[in-house]
């Protein structure tokens, strides 16, 4: 099985059941606020315009921040969780570049800072064979936690069923290559603050097409000088010494 | 340079005070973490510590592979009288690119991580290698001079003999990392505009960086004639002025028909923030030193030359920060500009290599010795009058900058509201179940057992779980009904709302919520 979640929004009352649950599972201060995912909320709930709209890690499929980060300190796992090991991290925040959605945040109060974001509650839950806090906490089913294929054909059905409520559009089916969070809404996505121009292509496929090349620029590069350092060099010698021309 | 003016103890009381405020910074920093000494954000997480002193500087220190393959591999021993010179200002520009990574890094002390713990799949693992292993390259294409100067004439023998193998290794290396700072920004096609924003980025950064860094050669040849009568014979910097100007044009007919391909030249004159910087990119700093280095006339002045170089090194510096900055904000949804801490240590750091620059050329061979005298002294008419040409229009980008960046943030429009979904948010509030209702285990001297339901407990028009939740009771399954059962506790947690203000205070009714079971 690979794990997944699908929110729908149209289902949300937005009473942010989810975002506490995370805190409390991952023991995060309860004090900060909610609606806005920070190194100390790891799942939000925005209120905007009478949507309410969850976020969290979307735990691509094949992770930007994965293949960004210099010493492997983010790693997608079997279950498809991506998570992230701090004492592997050196801090230089390309993860939070590379991310399309925005989603690894840094603890910029911290002098010794690590990079925080949903984690799929792997340690305590998926690992387990548990579902998240977030979506056992949720009292209308909005978020919901199975087999991504599942809940890819629940979605499907859902858009078929009421094609009038539901945006024919499953975002994160192909988003950055695809991924395991999903969501259906009523209004465009666009609206609604999600990345309106994630390219449906791997994101780390963009630099590993550059990336693969590299030990061939090495060995042909390498040849190449020292091939044309020689041909100088004795094209040099012959001309101080013109007899041994042969 | 700066230190032969009339009055050095003005330029020493500069550095003292930019220094004192770049280690003020830098303690600061690592005291109170980045966000209080920055004016980075979870939206911007890179600043001027990686467009300026990180990219920048490697940039600029492309001068260092170019020149090492002209001089060793093709063999054009003229050049010779600029190695040395060239080397030892990419060696000091790699090191201070490390100093700054190591103040930018939130974990400075595990950056030799990236040489134990492997994801070749990371264009930044990669840039760490080879600034890594050309930074070793770097310093040991330089060591000769100091064997030279101390006399080791063993050593210096066994450099000649590996330099040729160091020099392969360096260009190797560079075209590699130099290239690479480029792919950086590949996975970020959603992030970066698309004025920017192309598969192109590391060709780009690569021939950018070649211009850039043998305009520093130029630049650091004329700012040393001036500074100690040492410089560079003008024929030799008039010939590679003219490969500048080549490499500036290759760049450009790539990057624009590269953009006429991706279909963003239409960016370029939309008017926005993005084009304006763009234009002011492309024009000031690649279009006009291009031709002014075709210009024969330039070519024969060293003032002239300087001034190219100078805007060339202008272009390379925008195209950067256009990357690393402009080109991002548009989706950061924010604007970032450096906090003045951010701007004391990037000073500390330029000043930093000037320094030391002059240190080595001071009390090592960098210069030739024949050049030694002090013949070699631009004009010193001619490069004030050019000089103050240099500063008015300097002057003057600057204001249009501002200008521009001022009525860029006037003429921003505000984000569209989504429209109200009436019906979305009707059905949502029917699709509410709630939890099924709790009983809490008695205890001993207990009225009756409770019995919690949301149902009563809860508005249904707007629920909320946050009023009670994660603060006052667990919100987890695992952990439901773990209330206390000490009474006191229990009536603490109830009475924080059931306190005669709120809800029914629980000392007036116990029979509220204790049911006796009889």
């Amino acid at each position: 099985m690979k794990a997944a979640i699908l929110t729908d929004l149209t289902k949300c009352v937005g009473c942010e059941a989810c975002a506490l649950a995370c805190k409390e599972i991952n023991d995060l201060p309860r004090d900060s606020a909610n609606h806005m995912l920070t190194a100390y909320t790891w799942s939000s709930m925005e209120h905007r315009n009478g949507v309410n709209i969850r976020r969290q890690c979307m735990h691509c499929e094949e992770p930007a921040c994965a293949s960004a980060c210099p010493v492997g300190a983010l790693t997608k796992t079997p279950e498809g969780a991506v998570i992230y090991d701090g004492h592997k991290c050196i801090g230089c925040r390309y993860c939070m570049i590379a991310c399309p959605f925005g989603i690894p945040k840094y603890q910029w109060d911290k002098p010794i800072p690590v990079i925080q974001k949903c984690i799929f509650c792997y340690e305590k839950a998926l690992k387990i064979g548990e579902q998240p806090a977030c979506t056992a906490a949720c009292p209308t089913g909005a978020t919901i936690f199975g087999d991504r294929e599942e809940l890819i054909a629940e979605a499907r059905r859902r858009i078929a069923e009421s094609p009038a409520k539901y945006q024919p559009h499953i975002y994160g089916l192909k988003e950055a290559g695809g991924t395991s969070v999903l969501y259906l809404s009523a209004l465009p996505f666009a609206e609604l603050g999600f990345p309106a121009n994630i390219i449906e292509e791997s994101y780390p496929n963009l630099t590993w097409k550059v990336l693969n090349k590299i030990p061939g620029i090495v060995t042909t590069g390498t040849a190449f000088l020292a091939g044309l350092w020689w041909i100088v060099n004795r094209r040099i010698k012959l001309q101080e010494k013109p007899d041994e021309t042969v | 340079m700066k230190f032969k003016l009339p009055k050095p103890s003005f330029w020493l009381v500069t550095l003292a005070v930019i220094w004192a405020a770049g280690l003020f910074s830098v303690i600061y920093r690592f005291y109170n973490g980045l966000g209080a000494a920055t004016n980075l954000s979870d939206a911007y997480p890179w600043g001027i510590w990686i467009g300026f002193d990180i990219l920048i500087g490697v940039a600029l220190a492309a001068g260092g592979f170019a020149v090492c393959a002209t001089i060793y591999i093709f063999n054009l021993k003229e050049y010779r009288p600029i190695g040395r010179p060239t080397v030892l200002t990419a060696f000091l520009g790699y090191v201070l690119v490390i100093v700054a990574l190591l103040i930018d890094l939130g974990k400075p002390y595990n950056v030799w991580h990236v040489i134990t713990m492997w994801n070749h799949h990371s264009v930044m693992f990669e840039v760490g290698w080879c600034v890594m292993l050309y930074t070793t390259v770097l310093f040991l294409e330089f060591l000769p001079a100091f064997f030279e100067r101390f006399r080791m004439v063993f050593w210096q023998d066994l450099f000649h003999r590996i330099l040729i193998p160091l020099v392969i290794a360096g260009v190797v290396l560079s075209t590699l990392h130099q290239s690479s700072l480029g792919s950086l920004y590949l996975i970020v096609p959603s992030k970066l505009h698309p004025i920017w924003y192309s598969g192109m980025l590391p060709v780009f950064f690569f021939i950018s960086a070649l211009a850039g860094g043998l305009a520093m050669v130029i630049f650091e040849s004329y700012l040393s004639a001036r500074a100690f009568g040492k410089g560079i014979e003008q024929r030799l910097l008039a010939n590679i002025s003219r490969v500048i100007g080549v490499v500036l044009m290759i760049y450009l007919v790539l990057r624009l028909q590269n953009m006429i391909e991706r279909g963003s030249i239409k960016y370029a004159f939309d008017g926005s923030r993005e084009s304006f910087f763009f234009l002011i990119e492309i024009i000031l700093g690649y279009i006009t030193p291009m031709i002014l280095f075709f210009n024969a006339k330039v070519r024969a002045s060293k003032a002239g030359l300087f001034f190219a170089a100078v805007l060339t090194l202008f272009g390379l510096v925008m195209n950067r920060l256009n990357v690393a900055i402009t080109g991002m904000a548009r989706s950061a949804g924010v604007d970032y500009l450096p906090s003045w801490m951010e701007v004391a240590i990037t000073l500390s750091i330029i000043a930093a290599g000037l320094v030391l620059f002059r240190l080595a050329a001071k009390y090592l061979p960098v210069f030739p010795r024949e050049e030694k005298l002090g013949d070699h002294q631009p004009p010193l008419v001619e490069a004030g009058r050019k000089g103050k040409l240099v500063m008015g229009l300097l002057a003057g980008l600057l204001v249009f900058l501002l200008a521009g960046f001022g009525y860029s943030l006037a003429t921003q429009k505000p984000n569209q509201p989504a429209a109200v979904p009436e019906a979305a948010r009707a059905i949502a509030a029917e699709t509410l179940n709630f939890p099924a209702p709790i009983t809490f285990t008695p205890s001993e001297d207990s009225p009756g057992q409770v019995t919690f339901n949301h149902e009563s407990h809860v508005d249904t028009s707007e629920p909320n779980c946050s009023s009670c939740h994660a603060g006052l009771f667990s919100i987890r399954a695992s952990k439901a009904g773990a209330v206390s059962k000490s009474p006191a506790i229990g009536h603490d947690q109830c009475g924080t709302c059931h306190n005669g203000e709120k809800a029914f205070n629980y000392e007036e009714s116990c029979d509220g919520c204790h049911m006796s079971s009889e």
